[in-house]
């Protein structure tokens, strides 16, 4: 944790917020499409019963369509970032950053996924063109049968 | 498609992973930004990104996590499971221009429950300039006598 940032950053971190989303078969299609994947185990049933999941199965990063909470538009900050890097911070571009993605079982059609949110750190470095904000958020995502599903924690990159 | 069954133990280190080209254009980065419900205008909004120093909307960093988690699954198939992947884009990525997806068998663990490939993955552009790197890990089951 960064001392030198401001209290009411540092009050956001760790606290938690919790949703729920059913998972469709036109979700799994949608998300395919949008990725560009074309492997018929994410839409194609009786392809999909020959396979060793025997039904539709969504891709590896699926859960990424659940990251964002889908709050109204005039929720977001002004650029329409995500809500959830909302972060009182002297930046106002935010940039690519990275990603630990973890799989622990394939998404199918029918499940209902609990998505646990809350920023993890944010810190500060200087960097070539002035101040950058680090800004970590974790995700983790589990089932109906409170299995966990998958995890991400992703860092955005906040700048001036 | 006509090839050997990948296994744990017939891929050997510093092995290559088949190449991934991919050209995601203006309607693929609008589907993704959709389908994902991410608002950020630097995804959708030329003027907007050019106005935040970028040249263009950029690809989305998830996106780019996609193509490399394709380019894991369509080498494995079904013969083992994608466990993790970790990336850091380092570059914009434009939609309109091919991205190249790499990857290299960096290690391999043999753990009780399972054993894994560790790779490198890189996400290159047509100049060959880094996208992104990072790593993936590839898990194969392992059929134990428990006896």
């Amino acid at each position: 944790m960064d001392s030198t940032l401001p209290e009411d950053v540092l009050a956001m971190i760790g606290v938690e917020k919790i949703r729920l989303y059913d998972v469709t078969k036109r979700d799994i299609r949608r998300f395919s499409q949008a990725i560009g994947e074309t492997n018929p185990i994410h839409f194609d049933e009786d392809y999909a019963k020959s396979s060793k999941y025997g039904t539709i199965v969504a891709p590896p990063l699926f859960c990424q369509m659940f990251t964002f909470e889908d709050v109204p538009a005039d929720q977001l900050p002004d650029d329409g970032s995500p809500i959830e890097i909302d972060v009182p911070l002297p930046a106002r571009r935010t940039v690519g950053g990275a990603s630990s993605y973890e799989i622990f079982q394939p998404v199918k059609a029918g499940d209902r996924i609990t998505v646990k949110s809350s920023l993890r750190d944010v810190f500060a470095k200087e960097g070539r063109t002035g101040r950058l904000y680090f800004v970590v958020v974790e995700t983790e995502f589990s089932n109906q049968e409170n299995e966990p599903v998958a995890k991400e924690t992703a860092t955005y990159i906040k700048r001036v | 498609m006509g090839q050997d069954k990948l296994t744990w133990e017939n891929v050997p280190v510093n092995a290559q992973i088949p190449e991934l080209t991919v050209c995601p254009d203006n309607t693929q980065v609008f589907m993704f930004s959709a389908v994902t419900w991410n608002r950020h205008h630097i995804h959708y909004s030329k003027d907007a990104a050019v106005n935040e120093g970028l040249p263009d909307v950029v690809v989305q960093r998830a996106l780019i996590g996609n193509f490399l988690a394709r380019l894991i699954t369509d080498w494995i198939g079904e013969s083992a499971e994608l466990r993790k992947l970790a990336w850091k884009v380092t570059r914009s990525a434009l939609p309109g221009r091919d991205i190249v997806c790499r990857g290299r068998i960096k290690d391999k663990i043999d753990s009780e429950d399972e054993k894994c490939l560790i790779c490198e993955v890189t996400a290159s552009n047509g100049n060959d300039e880094l996208i992104a790197s990072g790593a993936a890990t590839v898990a194969f089951k392992v059929n134990r006598a428990t006896g």
